[in-house]
């Protein structure tokens, strides 16, 4: 193993490390200072990041585009194998880098910002696993590997939204937010599958297996579905809103950084598949641009600053979308590294944002002119009044998800246990609960 | 078998049987016996695993599972379950299921099928409502039945002599089905197991669950003894499997009785167990032989905390409302999320494993109906994760004046259960190579060549020798499915 692939095993093992350390021993009793946490956070992340830097450094010197470690099969069986392949090239370095630096900001933001907080162990030790699988998704040299950190991003993402657990609200908003990962993951597996079974191998660091015929499209659209799911993209956006309940910090790294652009990685290391699809191609750039300008709309009809944030993060993964469709490979990963730098930074500004605003309003002597409204002149009264309640039940997609998905699940679900409990007076004589409401997978919606 | 193995079977059945004795009339101790008993047959169901020919090791593998899975429920067991009556059920339910796994003879088989229910007909265990009394004994009739069945055909009863045969016909395999089906509790034969673990003994009830005797069935029984009726029929019986993962997983949604909805999910991830026995594929059969570890580790670990919460919290705990007990037991929430994470395929245990090979091998055997695999783990996760934020999150109740998080002996436990769903995920090669071994020998057994035909039709449809399908060898067909041919 050369001394970059070993640099490179370092960084995407680091976080995971701290996490499993610190959390077995508190499992086992041990809880740790918030002043040792801190400082082992920022210890790890400030090496990662010289690792990166030192990677960065050595492929310029060498000229050759990527560092590959293989570490053979994790398990195979038969002519199946699932292939343990890191992988750090032009397309995943941006990303590695702004992961481990964000996550090092993040967490010493957080040490100020959550101090004595009842949660301080668990906020870091779900950063960690976070950058965990950050990291892994974005060194993953294959699919399989992929779908590894893809999940644990996931579910901290969920667990952190959960993390003032006191109130119900972020506890059913994380829930929720959990089943649509869940159901968009779908794709992915079965996309993973499928490329297994076509060509033998779901690996990319050697360069994306070829498909001919119908076979790239189905795969780029089972890969849009958990790209679109993962990004909030439209039909999905409902989460992203409900996604703001969790501790500012970690709003700003998942959504405005690195979770909402994960999708678009995907789509990005898939690109050679998708340029040989037009379908699949033309699905990205309308669902890109749809989301795009749904994001606008809803944002401008949005009261508070974390969920008008999250609506212009949309956006811009919207554009960010167009732009992988319509194959700027380049200006999207840049597009990427700009939103995601801004953005973390307004996020993080946000709960100070009324002084910011008194800030500016004062060195403009007191003339602040409202800006933005051209757009919404453009139309008749009738139609903006139209416009204006449609993005304040925000496009009604979470309604349109509900009437039509959940609540025929749920019903399906009653009727299964109607069945169940035929033959019997009281199918519990112990426990008789209610039947769970709408709200239990729905959620108690946004804010 | 060597006299050494033989002596050391006899002994790794017959001390839990003969510990349930003394277990039962002495309360004071009675924790000291199971946990003495349980370890001895942990021990030698390990010496047994390490000298094991390749052609028996499924055997000795489930014994040490089943074995390890007795002593961590000894060890979580709640003081006040730890009745000597209970230690006792558990020790004989431990006894019968090696029994039942080492059995080579049908008839033994038979009996150490019936033995593992008997507790669960007698008061100790017994679940409130009919339906479980019921499924065991229609179970036990179904193979008795079929085992009459072989035994008036003329047929000598050992497992080994009958491999290949199919014996007694179609009739004694469709009471082996039949068998399976309401062992397993395959829909429409799948309420007992939810009325069984609500209304009965939980920790027991989960064992008796955790020993698939079901998927035994298959793997031991049905699959070398029918090859070529299980290649026929066996879709059929993976469709059953498939819908009933998903019909459960759909009923689960809307469940709000904890131990209800830990069957369900239980379920309903075991039914995968036996959609990937039957996917004929050995990515499937690998997956399933390592999902029956998960499962049986996560199962286990979730309706032990389930007790302990309900020792602890009270008995009217429901997924209706939240009770924000992660505050009052961190550790025990830790541990449940874990293990339901684990359950159904978080990246970094070993289901992750299992599923990634499950689903494979499921969706090449069956590339329409394997769909519903994916879809019903995904419902499983929402429904594991909403029991576990409301049971965990939420506004703390403060209703309990007496809060214990998971004392030593639990945590200690309970941390070795998850270091194994956890380790095994991240270094899985060792669990893979075992079970990718048993698969070979379930693959050998059903490429076994035919004897002797179901029926005296010479045209019966299955002349063609089966074959295990490897992902090359059905390509052909998901080909033609996908490219729209």
């Amino acid at each position: 193993m050369s001394a970059y692939e070993a640099i490179l095993v370092f960084v995407v093992s680091a976080p995971g490390l701290v996490f499993g350390i610190f959390g077995l021993l508190w499992l086992l009793g041990w809880v740790p200072v918030e002043r040792v946490l801190s400082a082992v956070t920022a210890g790890t992340y400030s090496v990662c990041t010289v690792a990166l830097v030192v990677i960065l450094w050595g492929l310029g010197a060498s000229g050759s585009s990527s560092v590959v470690v293989t570490f053979g099969n994790w398990f195979a069986v038969h002519d199946y194998h699932f292939p343990l392949v890191l992988m750090v090239d032009r397309v995943s370095l941006p990303f590695l880098v702004m992961t481990v630096i964000l996550s090092g900001l993040i967490g010493r933001f957080s040490a100020t910002y959550l101090h004595r907080e009842r949660g301080f162990l668990r906020f870091f030790l779900l950063l960690h696993l976070f950058a965990f699988g950050s990291v892994l998704a974005f060194a993953a040299g294959s699919l399989d590997l992929l779908v590894g950190g893809w999940e644990i991003v996931g579910i901290t993402s969920v667990l952190l939204i959960g993390f003032f657990q006191q109130r119900p609200s972020p506890v059913e908003n994380g829930l929720r937010v959990f089943a649509v990962y869940r159901a968009c993951d779908i794709g992915l597996t079965v996309a993973v599958f499928a490329m297994h079974h076509w060509t033998g191998t779901a690996l990319f660091a050697d360069g994306l297996p070829k498909l001919a015929g119908t076979r790239p499209a189905i795969a780029c659209l089972l890969l849009l579905l958990a790209a679109a799911g993962k990004a909030a993209q439209v039909p999905f956006s409902g989460w992203l809103p409900r996604a703001m309940e969790g501790p500012t910090p970690s709003s700003a790294i998942f959504y405005g950084a690195i979770s909402i652009h994960a999708g678009a990685y995907l789509l990005l290391r898939v690109q050679p598949m998708l340029t040989a699809s037009r379908l699949a191609s033309i699905a990205v750039v309308f669902i890109g641009f749809i989301t795009a300008i749904y994001g606008t709309i809803t944002g401008r009809a949005s009261a508070d600053a974390k969920t008008s944030l999250a609506y212009a993060s949309l956006t811009q993964v919207g554009i960010v979308f167009v732009e992988i469709g319509i194959g700027w490979k380049s200006i999207a990963i840049a597009h990427i590294l700009g939103h995601a730098t801004v953005r973390t930074l307004q996020f993080l500004r946000a709960p100070s944002m009324l002084h910011d605003y008194h800030t500016i309003h004062s060195a403009a002597g007191g003339d602040l002119s409202p800006t933005g409204k051209h757009l919404e002149d453009l139309f008749p009264e009738r139609l903006q009044l139209w416009i204006y309640r449609w993005a304040l039940d925000r496009g009604h997609l979470d309604t349109i998800i509900d009437r039509w998905l959940i609540q025929p699940l749920m019903n399906l679900s009653r009727l299964l246990a109607r069945l169940d409990g035929l033959g019997l007076q009281q199918v519990s004589t112990r426990r008789q609960a209610p039947a769970v409401s709408m709200r239990s997978i729905a959620g108690q919606g946004g804010k | 078998m060597t006299g050494h193995a033989f002596i050391f079977r006899v002994l790794v059945i017959g001390v839990p049987w003969l510990a349930a004795i003394p277990a039962a009339f002495t309360r004071k101790h009675s924790r000291v016996i199971g946990f003495i008993a349980s370890s001895v047959s942990v021990v030698l169901s390990a010496v047994l695993l390490r000298y094991a020919a390749s052609s028996t090791s499924l055997d000795e593998a489930l014994m040490l599972l089943f074995s390890c899975l007795t002593l961590g429920a000894i060890l979580v067991l709640p003081r006040r379950d730890c009745t000597s009556g209970t230690i006792a059920g558990i020790l004989f339910l431990l006894g019968s299921t090696l029994l039942a796994y080492s059995a080579e003879h049908l008839a033994v088989l038979l009996i150490a099928w019936i033995l593992t229910t008997v507790p669960f007909f007698a008061k100790v265990f017994a679940a409130r409502t009919w339906r479980p009394r019921i499924g065991l004994m229609i179970s036990s009739i179904a193979l008795a039945g079929a085992t009459g069945l072989i035994a008036a055909n003329g047929y000598h009863l050992s497992i080994d002599s009958l491999k290949g045969e199919s014996p007694g016909g179609m009739a004694v395999f469709l009471l082996l089905l039949l068998a399976v089906v309401f062992r397993k509790g395959i829909c429409p034969a799948h309420a007992w197991v939810a009325d069984a673990a609500d209304g009965g003994h939980v920790i027991p009830t989960a064992l008796l669950l955790n020993g698939h005797l079901g998927a035994l069935l298959v793997a031991k029984l049905i699959v070398p003894l029918f090859p070529h009726t299980a290649h026929d029929l066996f879709p059929m019986l993976s469709y059953l499997a498939l819908t009933t993962a998903l019909y459960i997983a759909i009923r689960s949604l809307t469940e709000n009785s904890p131990r209800r909805l830990l069957a369900f999910v239980g379920l309903s991830q075991s039914a995968c167990i036996l959609a990937g026995l039957e996917s004929e594929t050995a990515e499937g059969i690998t997956g399933a032989l390592l999902h029956w570890v998960v499962v049986t580790i996560s199962t286990m670990g979730l309706f032990g905390i389930l007790r302990l919460l309900e020792v602890r919290f009270g008995e009217n705990l429901t997924a209706g409302k939240h009770f924000g007990l992660a505050e009052h037991a961190p550790r025990l929430a830790v541990f449940f999320a874990v293990f339901g994470l684990a359950l159904v395929g978080l990246p970094g245990t070993l289901s992750f494993c299992s599923q990634d090979l499950l689903i494979h091998g499921t969706l090449a055997s069956h590339p329409q109906t394997g769909l519903l695999l994916p879809i019903a783990i995904a419902m499983n996760a929402v429904s594991v994760f909403r029991l576990f934020t409301r049971l965990f999150l939420g506004k703390r109740r403060t209703g309990f004046t007496i809060m214990a998080d998971a004392l030593p002996r639990e945590r200690w436990i309970l941390t070795a259960g998850v270091l194994l769903v956890v380790l095994g995920g991240l270094f899985p090669n060792a669990f893979v190579a075992v079970q990718s071994a048993q698969a070979e020998i379930i693959d050998q057994a059903n490429d076994t060549p035919p004897r002797r035909y179901l029926t005296a039709d010479p045209d019966f449809p299955s002349l063609s020798p089966p074959r295990l399908r490897t992902m090359s060898g059905i390509r052909s067909g998901f080909d033609g499915a996908a490219s729209g041919n």
